[in-house]
């Protein structure tokens, strides 16, 4: 089974070529594929035959609970027929019908065919229920892009929308059922769920599994209140709807609830849901079946109506109501099909497909109309066609069943309306209204009615010779379905029997509906009652409400205004670190209060008393000036407690802080009028104090911990032995932690090439900027100050190892020596006395950086890993030099391209 | 293979995207040859990747470096552990899909203003969060991360770019705050910086204060990285106005790497799922936030008709699953989490190459506008198809399983109705994207004459669509390593 | 002590964070810069306060005496420069959107918040 499967996917991909290389004849060739996988099953046939079932497993992924499980028994044997033997018809038809359409797109069809062929194949033969669900899904999306296939037309897409929408609802009903079968009984296994179908009905989980399986199985096969995506998806080419939307797919909805007959029958509602849900679609669909205009639509309404039907018939219960549901599979599959294929040559030759304004085409088109009129006998259940035999066994079973009467009522009507719809769509496109159609688009040919004709036919000798496919095919799927072996006796005459008469009942008010049809259809039509319930409306409407409420709550969410958001991000922040701490219900600590040391304190409550300043100033400029103060004095408190290297980086920050901030400053108005209404600001206020003291709380509890780290102590006692340096601080940075600052190195380098690709003048257009006019004692002390800078950044690059300093420090004292530069001289002139453009510098410092530690790896340690070269005659030399020194270039470059562009900009 | 293999296989993935980098700023006057520094480290960078992660498979030692040659904990080490070394290879693959896809999409002036350092940049940052095992240098990632994204961002000068990078670098500079603290507070509390060594201390110390404070400003923190609802408001803000190649690796790397580090952190120093004290009490949490995140994000792709923000919000969207397995505390939930975020940047990435594409043909971002794909390319259509059926969960591709996997594990872990939010996102996901495909494919293009696509990006997309069917029809292979890094995540390798 | 510094610390945040919420782009941008300052305070708790030596190993020395934590250091020194870097990259994303709308307030500069027909827009906010 597997290789037919997979014989059936690569013919899907491969086969349809032959469309592109042969024009007429394509559809007889590619159908090879199908009658091919035709005979490979007849020739199951006997093991079938015999009540066994073939089942082959492959390992897939075991770990997942997925195993490659298929099974062939009865009923799946069933399907496997329907589905090729249709098939095979329906690309023969294809051939004929697509005539008009470019190779291409003829390609695109069979490919999508065959590939729904293999989908199906796959879902029915499918025993793990995994495997089932994905051919399942794989269905929907084939059937989506098969409505659409005319995709230009927005009515199709519209209506491979709706389907898709429904059936993918459904599918994923069905995967919510599968997971939860797994998860009650630990298996995917299809024949397992049915065995145990007790234990599921039993769990706490049984009412979901059954309802989602209901959901999955109404929505394909398109019961109320999932039934009106069917008719419109008639929207596909007419070979399309009469594989997918009557003859396959939409049964596949009815497999599943076959299959799982004794899980829901298991629970005390679920036959009693299936039933009315049943015989609801009936009514529905009987009656629209009469007020459709369509010829297509009708074909669909009473598609649905028999659906409906093989509901009924699943959810009854006896082994009657099972032959019943089986023999009418096969009737309905045959005899719609080909009311599908003539509706779909009338479409072909007139491009009309109105009931109303159709008629005698039975002149122009006598084999369609001859298969026309076979098909719909069969459809009306007139002995001696296998749509008798059917119905036969339908009333059976309802009169077997421990139901009411009122589903059999129901069964009555529907099925004269049944007869009614088939004897309209005969008589009238064919035999009716005389010949209003002279001119034909497309004659009949070979391949567009010989499809029809051998189902007309194939009903016919069935019911007349019915021993071969009971054998094969009928009896041994009842008994998969049923659970054991029924005696299946298949004959056109049983006697005089109640069903007998039930049957003539159903043909008498069958005629009178023929006869009425222009009456009861105006009338039916008048009643605007029906559009106005259409759930087809509801649905449309719920999608649009949909649409709306999420464009709603989208722009209630994201409405654009930055500072609601950042509210939003700290006040869930606030409300999440509340959360925390309380559900924690562990009680604060406080450190021992140790001595309060008073310089130091005045310095931190100076820097806390600029920030409150610089939430205050009224000017821009004041409150950078504000912002700076805290920055220095925080810059002070890390130097009063023993944090040199700190306060430097502090320092020389703030310092070009201001000098950067200062160009922005002068571009920007330095007035703010208040943005925020009190209330805001009050807002504001509240939520960034709650921050502050949730941030209060964690910190000092943290402090109260015990202390000690293992890596301090290792650096301590390592820094000097193995990393060769007496400033703790730097080792850790150049060689402990080595990697962090190239982290940090790269961010620095890649904010310079933002600032230059943001600040770059893009063109030659830029002007020479002015000589800033600044008083010549402040130029020659300028250049002297800046040189000395210069200086001064280098032996801090240099001692940085042993003292306060390193390439950070360095980097930015240098960018501060350029900054005076410019300052005093311009811009032009101090990128000139730099030489090399700044980007360059960081490209060149990247590269040492991170060459660096290419010396170590050569040697076979892992990268950074420095290396000394300690001669007497002269200071140590390593690695880290030329790690720290390319952090002081990038730093330096960094700066500068900040520096210079935010200059310019500012100028300008 | 020996312990200097191991050293040299990790320190590859960051070395290499960090020299082309430097190489491709020095070069960046000329474009073709900072395209070809680009395009070279990322190559390699892939092949490199691949041998880490083949070495960690074959050998269940995992390999370990520590910078500067310290012994263990006392410098920063990377460690091939797993997921680790999967996410490098999957990001690796992104990237170079990235490069590919940029010769056609990146122009000489992009480059001149410094793309490709900037993207190699954004390689080595990812790559480095995927393999450290440092808490203090992830933090330098992200912030390395952030700074060439906000240039990428930026390339263009447009002034909706300068706000949407206004707008993000706000929110992340707020979360780096929130994570700075929280790192340091960690620091504080356990005196290390080692991720396993710090969850093994906290593991063993009493809740307290400071320990629930830093469990939530991690969370907060990586949470605004990650784009998890409310926090999410940046993402639709701002990526679609990046260049589609730049969109496209946001989309499936950047909030990736944040909830990889939220995992980490969530998972391995407070012990989501093992009841561990500091982090418990968020668990409850977390299910509410990935339902909300979920919900309010499909809700958000619903009300779109541009391409690009249809699909950021589906970024954020995807992120909420992801989030829902964790929120699950079952190894099996963060196997699932993992096997998602894998799923995801591959699949996110590739539909908005393909949105990319769609734009460059019919010339408009409108899903109004656009149209006519199919039947112009159909190539292009067939391989847009399978990201589109993917994050739509439709089987045989790796969002199925990806869903599936959520669900199954919620069932398992008794919170079906995160399931639930689950499979209704999942629904309104498929009526997003049937939409989306309806609109772009199938309609017929306001403009009648449209552009052919460039090979380049078909080239890009094909990689990334054969990724995702390899895992879809093997999920198996992705759910062992998932597997394997939730037992190591949990220590229990 | 140690409270004091939590106390100046967080609540130099919290004036950063009333400053982030303003609507001025550039006074978030000062509050940006002062949220750095507040989380380095912050941090170098983390470390403890102790003593007042520095981490410098005297000469002659092998070994570190009684000091000043030197991890947190070397974490706050990494901290501010890319606080640093982040602070001035904003300013020049502010000079550039000062420069292209004329405006520095965060209500009218939302170009990136407005995209697609303006039908949709009205939708959006109206």
């Amino acid at each position: 089974m597997f290789v037919i499967l997979l014989i059936s996917l690569i013919g899907a991909c491969v086969m349809p070529l032959a469309a592109r290389v042969i024009g007429r004849g394509a559809g007889l060739v590619i159908a090879l594929l199908p009658i091919g996988l035709l005979a490979a099953f007849v020739s199951m046939a006997p093991v079938v035959e015999r009540g066994w079932v073939l089942g082959e497993g492959r390992n897939w992924a075991p770990r997942i609970g997925l195993d490659l499980t298929l099974r062939l028994d009865g009923f799946s044997f069933l399907f496997c027929l329907l589905v090729t033997g249709i098939c095979a018809l329906v690309v023969i038809y294809a051939g004929g019908y697509l005539t008009g359409k470019p190779r291409q797109e003829r390609t695109r069809f069979f490919t999508l065919i065959l590939l729904f062929q293999t989908a199906m194949l796959g879902t029915v033969l499918a025993e793990s229920l995994l495997v089932m669900l994905l051919f399942w899904e794989a269905t929907s999306i084939l059937s989506f892009l098969l409505v659409g296939f005319d995709s230009r037309s927005a009515r199709a897409r519209r209506a491979a929308l709706m389907a898709l929408q429904v059936t993918a609802f459904g599918g994923l009903m069905l995967l919510a059922a599968v997971l939860m079968i797994g998860h009650v009984l630990g298996s995917y296994s299809m024949a397992e769920a049915v065995r145990q179908a007790e234990t599921i009905a039993a769990s706490p989980l049984g009412t979901p599994i059954v309802a989602c399986i209901l959901i999955a199985a109404f929505t394909k096969s398109a019961q109320f209140p999932f039934h009106f995506w069917l008719p419109n998806a008639m929207q596909a080419p007419t070979p399309a709807s009469a594989y997918l939307h009557s003859a396959t797919m939409v049964k596949l909805g009815i497999y599943l609830l076959a299959r799982f007959e004794p899980v829901f029958a298991a629970t005390g509602w679920g036959r009693g849901v299936v039933v009315t849900v049943a015989c609801l679609t009936m009514l529905v669909a009987a009656l629209q079946a009469l007020r459709a205009e369509n010829f297509k639509s009708a074909l669909a309404y009473s598609t649905i109506a028999s659906l409906g039907i093989l509901t009924l018939l699943v959810g009854l219960d006896g082994p009657a109501a099972t032959v019943a549901m089986v023999g009418f599979l096969l009737a309905h599959a045959l005899y719609k099909a080909a009311l599908f294929f003539c509706a779909g040559v009338v479409l072909h030759a007139t491009g009309q497909q109105n009931l109303r304004a159709l008629g005698g085409l039975a002149r122009v088109l006598p084999f369609t109309a001859l298969a026309c009129v076979g098909a719909s006998l069969s459809m009306a259940g007139i002995p001696p066609f296998i749509g008798f035999i059917s119905k036969e066994f339908l009333f059976e079973a309802q009169i077997e069943s421990s139901w009411e009467t009122a589903p059999l009522a129901i069964a009555v009507i529907v099925n004269a309306a049944m007869v009614g719809v088939a004897g309209v769509v005969t008589l009238r496109p064919f035999f009716l209204g005389g010949a209003k159609h002279r001119e034909l688009r497309n004659g009949e040919s070979l391949s567009l009615v010989a499809p029809p004709l051998l189902l007309a036919v194939a009903g016919l000798l069935i019911s007349l010779d019915p021993d071969w496919i009971t054998r094969v095919a009928l009896r041994p799927a009842v008994a998969a379905v049923y659970g054991r072996a029924v005696d299946v006796d298949i004959a056109v005459w049983h006697g005089l029997t109640p069903m007998l008469m039930l049957s003539a009942v159903v043909i008498g008010i069958g005629a009178l509906i023929v006869r009425y049809w222009r009456q009861i259809h105006i009338r039916l039509r008048g009643a605007e009652r029906f559009d106005r319930l259409a759930l087809e409306k509801l649905w449309e409407r719920s999608l649009r409400g949909l649409m709306h409420g999420s464009r709603a709550l989208t722009g209630w969410v994201q409405h654009g205004d930055l500072r609601r958001y950042l509210l939003v991000v700290v006040g869930g922040m606030a409300a999440l670190i509340a959360w925390s701490v309380i559900a924690a219900g562990a009680v604060p600590r406080l450190p021992d209060a140790g001595t309060l040391r008073l310089a130091p304190a005045l310095v931190a409550l100076v820097g806390l008393g600029g920030a409150v300043a610089a939430t205050r100033a009224q000017s821009l400029f004041t409150a950078m000036i504000a912002t700076g103060l805290t920055g220095f004095s925080i810059a002070l408190t890390f130097m009063l407690n023993g944090a040199p290297d700190l306060a430097l980086t502090q320092f020389a920050v703030e310092a070009l802080l201001v000098v950067l901030l200062t160009a922005l400053l002068m571009a920007v108005p330095l007035a703010s009028p208040a943005t925020r209404t009190p209330a805001m600001r009050r807002s504001d206020a509240v939520v960034a104090g709650v921050m502050a003291l949730m941030l209060v709380a964690g910190i000092v509890d943290m402090a109260a911990g015990p202390q000690g780290s293992a890596a301090s102590a290792f650096y301590s006692e390592m820094s000097y032995l193995g990393g060769k340096g007496h400033n703790v601080v730097n080792v850790i940075l150049v060689d402990f932690r080595a990697f962090d600052t190239l982290g940090e190195t790269m961010v620095i380098a890649m904010a310079a090439v933002l600032a230059r690709s943001l600040l770059m003048r893009r063109g030659r257009a830029a002007q020479e900027a002015a000589q800033p006019s600044v008083h010549f004692s402040f130029q020659a002390f300028g250049r002297v100050l800046s040189w000395t800078l210069l200086a001064a950044s280098l032996v801090i690059l240099w001692r940085g190892h042993d003292q306060p300093g390193g390439g950070f420090v360095g980097g930015l004292v240098a960018a501060l020596s350029f900054a005076l530069l410019s300052l005093a001289y311009g811009v032009e002139r101090a990128e000139r006395t730099l030489r090399a453009g700044p980007l360059t510098l960081v490209g060149i410092g990247m590269a040492c950086t991170l060459a660096s530690g290419l010396p170590g790896l050569i040697a076979g340690r892992p990268y950074l890993t420095h290396l000394w070269w300690e001669p007497v005659w002269f200071p140590k030399l390593g690695t880290t030099m030329i790690f720290d020194l390319g952090v002081y270039l990038v730093v330096l470059g960094a700066v500068l391209a900040f520096l210079f562009g935010l200059q310019r900009e500012a100028t300008k | 293979m020996t312990c200097m293999g191991d050293a040299l296989l990790l320190t590859l993935p960051v070395l290499v995207p960090f020299l082309g980098a430097a190489l491709a700023l020095l070069l960046r006057k000329h474009p073709a040859a900072a395209l070809m520094t680009g395009l070279a480290a990322s190559g390699f960078v892939l092949l490199a990747s691949v041998a880490l992660l083949t070495r960690v498979m074959v050998d269940p030692r995992v390999p370990l470096t520590v910078f500067g040659g310290w012994p263990q904990g006392f410098g920063i080490g990377f460690s091939a552990a797993l997921p680790g070394s999967a996410l490098v290879v999957v990001t690796a693959l992104i990237l170079f899909a990235a490069a590919i896809y940029a010769i056609g999409d990146i122009g000489p002036r992009r480059r001149r203003g410094g793309y490709d350092a900037l993207m190699l940049a954004m390689a080595g940052a990812m790559n480095g969060a995927c393999l450290t095992n440092d808490l203090f240098n992830l933090y330098v990632w992200f912030e390395l991360a952030l700074l060439a994204a906000l240039g990428l961002l930026t390339i263009d000068r447009r002034p909706a770019q300068i706000d949407g990078a206004i707008r993000y670098a706000a929110f992340a500079m707020l979360a780096a705050t929130f994570i700075l603290i929280g790192v340091g507070m960690i620091y504080g509390m356990t005196g290390t910086l080692d991720i396993r060594t710090a969850g093994a201390v906290l593991a063993d110390s009493p809740a307290s204060v400071a320990s629930a404070v830093a469990a939530a400003l991690l969370l907060g923190g990586l949470m605004l990285k990650s784009g998890l609802a409310p926090f999410h408001l940046w993402l639709p803000a701002s990526y679609h106005t990046a260049p589609t190649t730049v969109a496209a690796v946001f989309a499936g790397l950047l909030t990736k790497m944040g909830f990889y580090a939220l995992l980490l952190v969530m998972v391995v120093i407070f012990g989501v799922g093992r009841g561990a004290p500091g982090g418990a009490q968020l668990t409850p949490l977390l299910g509410g936030i990935a339902a909300l995140t979920m919900l309010l994000c499909v809700a958000g792709a619903l009300g779109q008709t541009d391409m690009r923000r249809i699909l950021a919000y589906h970024v954020v969207a995807q992120v909420g699953y992801m989030m829902a397995a964790l929120a699950l505390g079952t190894r099996d939930g963060v196997t699932a989490a993992i096997f998602y975020m894998v799923h995801s940047m591959i699949v996110q990435a590739n539909l908005f190459f393909g949105a990319g594409l769609i734009r460059r043909a019919s010339a408009s971002w409108d899903l109004t506008r656009a149209g006519g794909i199919v039947r112009r390319e159909p190539l292009f259509a067939l391989l847009f198809a399978v990201p589109v059926l993917s994050l739509s969960g439709i089987p045989p591709f790796s969002g199925f399983w990806a869903k599936l996997f959520v669900i199954r594990e919620s069932l398992d872990a008794d919170m079906a109705w995160l399931g639930g939010v689950a499979l209704l996102a999942g629904l309104l996901t498929i009526v997003s994207m049937s939409t989306f495909w309806s609109d772009a494919c199938w309609k017929d293009a306001r403009r009648t004459s449209m552009r052919a696509v460039p090979k380049s990006g078909l080239v890009a997309m094909a990689l990334l669509s054969a990724a995702t069917v390899v895992i879809g029809l093997m999920p198996q292979w992705l759910w062992s390593i998932a597997q394997l890094s939730a037992r190591l995540l949990e220590g229990q390798g | 002590m140690t409270i004091l510094y939590a106390l100046t610390g967080a609540g130099i945040i919290g004036c950063a964070i009333f400053m982030i919420l303003s609507r001025n782009l550039v006074r978030m941008l000062l509050g940006l810069s002062l949220l750095a300052t507040g989380t380095n305070l912050l941090l170098f708790l983390a470390g403890r306060i102790g003593s007042e030596q520095p981490p410098i190993i005297r000469d002659g020395a092998k070994a570190l005496g009684v000091s000043a934590d030197p991890v947190a250091q070397a974490l706050i020194l990494t901290a501010i420069v890319i606080g640093f870097a982040l602070t001035v990259m904003l300013g020049v994303l502010v000079l550039r959107a000062w420069r292209s709308g004329g405006t520095v307030d965060a209500r009218e500069v939302d170009a990136a918040e407005m995209v697609g027909p303006a039908q949709e827009r009205d939708d959006l906010h109206g």
